[in-house]
Formats: C-alpha cells, sequence, structure tokens
C-alpha cells in the first residue's frame, strides 16, 4: 500500500474507468496514479498530463554516444593506433559510419531507460507490493488522494452507473 | 458525411495554361539553346520516372496499409488512389522514349566487341525492354484500376465483400510490385551505366518513389485543406503521415549509405566509377541530394509538434520533394548526358508542365467521388483516430 489514506477503484475495463477519471477530477478529487495492463488510448488527455521529457533525454544521449563512437575511432584510427587497411586515408568518414550510427542508437536507448528507472524509482532492492493482485493480470485501478474530505463513499457516489468492479 | 471536391473551370484553366506554358517554353529553350539530343529525352525521362513515382507510391501506400487492414488510413485513402490514375498516362509519356533510346542508352547501339554488354544483351536488348515496360504498366493499370473499381462498389453498396476483396488486390499488387518496381528501376534507370551495376539499386529507387509519393499527398491534403475541404482528416492523420515520411527519409538514407559504402569500401573500378563521376563533376547536386532529403526532413521533423502542424509539414514535404527530384537528377544525368547536363530553363519548364498535367488527371480522379468512402468498415474507426 503506498498509504492508508489512498483510494483504490477497481475496473473490468478501459472506457468506464476513462469515464471515471472524467468524473473523479469533476468533483475535484487529485488523481494520484492509474495502472492499466495496456497503454489506453487517451488516458494522457483524461489526466491533462504534461508531455513526457523523456525524448530529450534520448535525444542528448544519441547526441552524446555519436560524438564518442564517432571520436573514439577518429582516435584510435589516427593518433593512437595509426594503421592503413584498404588503401583507405586515416580519418576515413564512410567506413566510420556504421558504428557511430550503432553508438548513437545504443545511448539513446540505453540514457531513456536509464532515465526511466531513475526517475521511477525502481532500485535492483525495490520489493514488489502489488495493491491488487489483479494488475497483474487484466485489471484497470485507479488510485486517489483520500486525504482531506475525500472519501470512499463520496468517491462512490460521483461513480453512480459507471461500472466499479471494487472499491476500497 | 457526403463531401465532394469540385474540380472547377477556375483550376481547370489555371492547371492548364501551366502545362501550356511550360510545354511552350521547353520547345522555345530547345529550339534556342539546342540542348544535345540526350539532354532533351534524359529531361523527359527524368520527369516521367518522378511522376510515375508519385502514382506508383499511391498504389503501395493503399495495398500496404490495406493488406493490413489498417483503419487509420480510410479516411484518407481517395487521395492515394488518386494518385494512381495517373498510371495510363505515364505509360503513354514512358512510350515516347521509344524515340530517344539511342540518345539515353548506350547498350542499345554499341558497335564492336563489349564484352560486358553481350553478357547481358539477352535482358538489355530492345524487343524485350519493350515488352517488360508493356508487361509493368499492363500490371501496374490492371491492378490500380482494380481497387479503385472496387472502392466505388463500396461507395455505393453495403455488402462486405468489396471490403474483403481489397486484401485481394493488395496482396496480388504487392507481388507483382516487388518484383515490377525493381525491375523496371534497372531497366530505365540503372541501364543508362549500362556498364555498372548495384544490386540494392532496385530498392533505392522504390523507397526514393515512396517518400515522393507521401510527400506529395502530404501537400496536396494541406492544399485540399486549405481550400475548404477535408475537415475530417485530423491532427492524428497528419501527425502519422509526418511519422511516416520522416521513418522513410531516413530508410531512403540507409540504403543510399548502404550502396555508398559498399562501392566505396570495395574499391573496384568498375563499381566506384559511378560515385567518382558523381562526386567530381557532380559534387554539389551530389551533396545537395543528402541534405534535402536525409538532414532538412530528419531535424526538421524530429520534434512531436512540428509533424502535427501541417503548414511546417507541408514546408518540408515541399523540400523533399524538390530533393528527389534532385535525386533522380544524379541518377540519370551523369550517364546520359554527362558534362553538358545542368538544371536550367528545359529542365524547369518540362517539369513545370508535367506537374500541369499531372495535377490536372489526378484532380479530376478526386473529383469524379466524394472524398470520404462512407461505407468502408473501418471509416468510423478512422474518424475518431488517435495517433
Amino acid at each position: 500500500m503506498e498509504n492508508s489514506n489512498t483510494i483504490t477503484i477497481v475496473f473490468e475495463d478501459e472506457q468506464p474507468m476513462l469515464q471515471a477519471i472524467k468524473k473523479i477530477r469533476e468533483s475535484g478529487a487529485e488523481i494520484i496514479d492509474v495502472l492499466t495492463p495496456f497503454p489506453v488510448h487517451g488516458l494522457d488527455t483524461a489526466l491533462s498530463m504534461k508531455r513526457s521529457r523523456i525524448p530529450w533525454v534520448g535525444f542528448f544521449g544519441g547526441l552524446f554516444g555519436g560524438l564518442l563512437g564517432f571520436g573514439f575511432q577518429a582516435w584510435v584510427f589516427t593518433v593512437d593506433y595509426p594503421l592503413v587497411f584498404g588503401g583507405k586515408p586515416l580519418l576515413s568518414v564512410p567506413s566510420f559510419i556504421p558504428v557511430t550510427f550503432e553508438c548513437t542508437i545504443l545511448f539513446a536507448g540505453l540514457s531513456m531507460a536509464g532515465a526511466f528507472l531513475i526517475k521511477s524509482k525502481l532500485k535492483p532492492d525495490k520489493k514488489f507490493e502489488p495493491i491488487d493482485p489483479g494488475i497483474t493480470d487484466d485489471k484497470f485501478l485507479v488510485l486517489v488522494d483520500g486525504t482531506g474530505d475525500t472519501s470512499a463513499d463520496k468517491i462512490k457516489s460521483v461513480l453512480v452507473g459507471i461500472g466499479i468492479t471494487e472499491i476500497k | 458525411m457526403e463531401e465532394q471536391f469540385k474540380f472547377t473551370k477556375q483550376y481547370r484553366n489555371i492547371l492548364g495554361i501551366v502545362a501550356i506554358t511550360g510545354l511552350l517554353v521547353f520547345m522555345a529553350s530547345v529550339f534556342i539553346f539546342k540542348p544535345v539530343a540526350s539532354r532533351v529525352w534524359a529531361n523527359v525521362l527524368l520527369n516521367n520516372q518522378y511522376f510515375l513515382g508519385i502514382a506508383l507510391g499511391g498504389a503501395f501506400f493503399l495495398a500496404v496499409h490495406r493488406i493490413a487492414w489498417s483503419g487509420w488510413h480510410t479516411a484518407l485513402q481517395r487521395i492515394p488512389e488518386a494518385l494512381t490514375s495517373f498510371l495510363p498516362i505515364a505509360f503513354l509519356l514512358m512510350g515516347i522514349l521509344y524515340f530517344g533510346m539511342h540518345d539515353l542508352y548506350h547498350w542499345s547501339h554499341y558497335e564492336g566487341h563489349d564484352p560486358i554488354l553481350e553478357g547481358k544483351s539477352a535482358w538489355l536488348n530492345m524487343p524485350f525492354f519493350f515488352i517488360r515496360m508493356l508487361v509493368y504498366f499492363a500490371g501496374w493499370i490492371a491492378l490500380t484500376r482494380a481497387m479503385r473499381k472496387n472502392t466505388d462498389m463500396l461507395q455505393d453498396s453495403e455488402d462486405v465483400k468489396y471490403h474483403n476483396r481489397r486484401k485481394v488486390f493488395a496482396g496480388l499488387f504487392l507481388v507483382f510490385f516487388a518484383v515490377t518496381v525493381s525491375a523496371s528501376a534497372w531497366d530505365w534507370l540503372m541501364s543508362i551505366d549500362a556498364h555498372w551495376y548495384s544490386t540494392i539499386y532496385g530498392w533505392y529507387v522504390f523507397i526514393g518513389m515512396f517518400v515522393t509519393s507521401l510527400a506529395f499527398m502530404i501537400v496536396l491534403i494541406w492544399f485540399l485543406k486549405r481550400v475548404g475541404y477535408l475537415e475530417f482528416i485530423r491532427t492524428d492523420h497528419v501527425h502519422d503521415l509526418g511519422k511516416l515520411l520522416f521513418a522513410f527519409s531516413v530508410f531512403w538514407t540507409y540504403l543510399w549509405f548502404s550502396q555508398y559504402i559498399l562501392i566505396w569500401y570495395g574499391h573496384i573500378p568498375e563499381e566506384t566509377v559511378y560515385f567518382i563521376q558523381r562526386r567530381e563533376d557532380f559534387e554539389f547536386i551530389f551533396w545537395l541530394n543528402l541534405a534535402l532529403n536525409f538532414i532538412i526532413p530528419f531535424f526538421a521533423l524530429m520534434k512531436l509538434q512540428s509533424k502535427k502542424q501541417i503548414n511546417w509539414l507541408a514546408s518540408i514535404a515541399g523540400i523533399v520533394l524538390i530533393g528527389h527530384w534532385i535525386d533522380y537528377y544524379q541518377m540519370i544525368m551523369p550517364g546520359a548526358v554527362g558534362e553538358n547536363a545542368g538544371i536550367g530553363v528545359p529542365e524547369i519548364s518540362l517539369t513545370v508542365a508535367y506537374l500541369g498535367i499531372f495535377l490536372i488527371v489526378i484532380l479530376k480522379s478526386l473529383a469524379s467521388r466524394p472524398l470520404i468512402v462512407n461505407n468502408d468498415p473501418f471509416i468510423e474507426e478512422s474518424l475518431h483516430y488517435e495517433s
């Protein structure tokens, strides 16, 4: 449990969940998190989430990787261990491109994965504490902040007519 | 929803004047500047290939989406479908090359002993060249015509069999296209440098076609939206077209580089002659090609918003359209014209004339039917599509 003041609402399907999110936000309650078994279209807009900054991490990671890969090859083949092969000049740019390309992708990918892990606080010793066993299967969970005057009963009254499986 | 593009007299007159003026200026420039015959024919070939590529790219776009039963593209399917209506005209224009064969393809009239060309003579000979041309166009025209007719049937009838039939046509087209697009690239473009060969050439030309076609579709949608049509084409559709343009520009570069590095690395004189000619005699065009088709679309379309805003996307697509014209230019001119080549009045005027004819044909086809296929089972999905 994140904390004892969190209200957990379980849904069977994505459409009731999206309707419920709209109603909950209209009622003034704050949604802490939403857990779904697959990416749901329109969820980001329903939660008015800001765009992720992770593409920037990818861009600069890729830029760094590309420069590193190119720079390393250029240094090795001209300064550290000059070796003529295939009758080409020492600094033969086309032959460096495949490795530069691969380094760009590698660093872009790893930096994005790393940034995600750090931001989500997923350390290696992180224990798995399921809020509800259903999230490992097919259930949709909405976590609402239960501090202040928001209570499970109030949320229940807001969500009349929407198919909820469980609220606790 | 019922919306139909009106191809008004005004459009027809403007485009007709553009086409005729272009043609007259081209003829005048031929008489005044007296360019070598090969330059005239190379221009015809370049524009044939360029506009044929846009039409075939549209057919490929449809086939590849339909075989996957894609939903998102159904709102805009009339646009690529209209592009394919140019294929019969492209056939006539390509047939004109019969009169310019000897100016373009030196394999058609070599004298003396040439072991390389003799080795290739089973494929590169005049009768077979035109038989193949006939086969390619017969297949392309028949299949795209069947696809358009089938969509018309779907417009009028709610029978789901017309929808299911699309997958059959798409499959047939893709199989036929996979072979013929490569073979036609060898015939019309690679055989200009008949002593030279590259095994990736067919795919390089094909991806160029597809990128050109995507760019053209984006510009056409931008224009139609500007004059008040296609309200139902959402930002999400534009975003997806932008993603495709970005991705296939990168893929084009991948193929460009794959061809270049193997030839550069292998360093076999028979192969390197192709790039030596381009890098020494056509140096500016060589680098311009990469700048317009890779550097600009790659950096200009990297951010999310740049792919969603149609004004920005259409201007980048315009640059890519020029870029792929340049790409065909550097494929054709060094081998066919050599030192007499240049970009001047004949090149620009003929391209303008072709553009006028092309637009008349495709806009007429677009105007002949509603812009949206109401009975398409995926149309609701497409109208509410989120990218």
